[in-house]
């Protein structure tokens, strides 16, 4: 009877660990408002974490680069500015643990010009020991000023990136997002995307997440979901919730190996939903 | 109170443009460099330029103690004005933004 129950209790436990869901890992580039009636200083956090979770804070590796592309209108050259200057490690909290993260409060003079900034962080690569891989994100986040667009939907230059045909900044809750999956450049056919919402406010000060789920879903499926591009790398998302949205295209780098082992390298793409006043 | 501006512009602009192909909306912003200059920029909501575009300074009395007109990269930068003063973006009927000096911030 003892052993009946103590294989009993281990089969509920074992499926309880199998229907965990596997969080998706998001690269953040986070400030609380990306549509700004006017420039000026701004502080940004650079966290590795769950969003939707918000549980496990991974420790970021030394950042690579970072920095933003600006212009204001439809003509010219985009100016790129290293921004690596103003990063500061910070100790970012989760709702399980802490991990290793940076901030960046920029001055004003980076960001008083009206126009589109393409903010853009590459981490180092991670060392994810569950999978025995490495995975790196190249990440973009675009802040508009003042209501000029610019270049918020031409290519950065990234190994991987997504392209956005609307502005990220921009969308209506109930709105519909559209994207192209790029890599080296050129479109990539059937990418595998995921999508998660930053499902806990992010307290600035505090460097943590607080307060309590806003969405609490009622299957894995609606917590990290999964979805195809087409045949020309191109994809659509429906926008439910105010709030920030994460999108990585897994797999869509073209470096594949780090330290003799694999290496995942993504595009991730935050974009904002406001609601209708 | 920029974004009034910005909404009223908006507003003349559909109002008194029905028939043009146009749907681009003015958009003006001045900041204070701190170095006794003002640095003003324009342009539209479709990222056209606004290049050539007059801008009028004024005092705190609405006399014009400033003309100029934005560079082919649609900004301009003239010298801070004592007292009270506010700066227009002149782009023709319906295209008209004002902003206060009080509006103005390093």
């Amino acid at each position: 009877m003892k052993r009946g129950l103590l294989i009993f209790t281990g089969l509920i436990a074992l499926s309880l660990f199998c229907i965990t869901p596997a969080w998706a890992h998001f690269q953040m580039l986070y400030t609380p408002q990306s549509a700004l009636e006017r420039g000026g200083g701004m502080t940004l956090k650079l966290v590795f974490t769950h969003p939707f979770d918000a549980g496990h804070t991974m420790d970021m590796e030394p950042v690579q680069e970072f920095y933003v592309m600006h212009r204001r209108g439809e003509e010219g050259e985009p100016r790129k500015t290293d921004l690596k200057e103003y990063l500061k490690e910070i100790n970012w909290t989760g709702r399980e643990n802490s991990g290793k993260a940076f901030e960046a409060k920029l001055p004003s003079k980076i960001m008083r010009s009206m126009g589109d900034y393409i903010f853009i962080v590459v981490p180092g690569p991670y060392y994810e020991k569950a999978d025995d891989e490495y995975i790196q994100q190249f990440t973009k986040m675009i802040v508009n000023v003042g209501g000029i667009p610019g270049n918020w939907h031409e290519p950065a230059g990234l190994p991987a990136e997504i392209l956005p045909l609307d502005k990220p900044y921009a969308n209506w809750t109930g709105g519909v997002f559209r994207g192209i999956v790029m890599s080296e450049g050129k479109p990539v056919p059937h990418a595998d995307l995921e999508i998660e919402y930053l499902n806990y406010k992010p307290n600035m000060e505090k460097n943590a997440f607080e307060g309590e789920a806003e969405i609490n879903a009622s299957h894995p499926s609606f917590e990290t979901m999964g979805i195809r591009a087409n045949a020309q790398g191109e994809f659509a998302i429906g926008l439910p919730k105010a709030g920030w949205w994460g999108i990585a295209a897994l797999g869509s780098g073209p470096v594949d190996q780090h330290n003799g082992k694999g290496l995942a390298q993504e595009a991730v793409l935050w974009i904002q939903v406001t609601d209708i006043p | 109170m920029i974004k009034k501006y910005f909404v009223l512009a908006a507003v003349f602009g559909w109002l008194i443009l029905p028939g043009s192909a146009s749907a681009h909306t003015p958009l003006f912003s001045c900041f204070d460099n701190g170095d006794e200059t003002i640095f003003c920029e324009g342009g539209f909501s479709d990222g056209s330029g606004a290049a050539s575009v007059p801008i009028i300074v004024k005092d705190g009395e609405g006399n014009v103690i400033f003309k100029g007109e934005l560079s082919s990269t649609s900004d301009i930068e003239f010298k801070k004005p004592e007292g009270d003063y506010s700066v227009l973006f002149d782009g023709g009927e319906g295209h008209r933004i004002e902003i206060p000096g009080s509006k103005i911030f390093e």
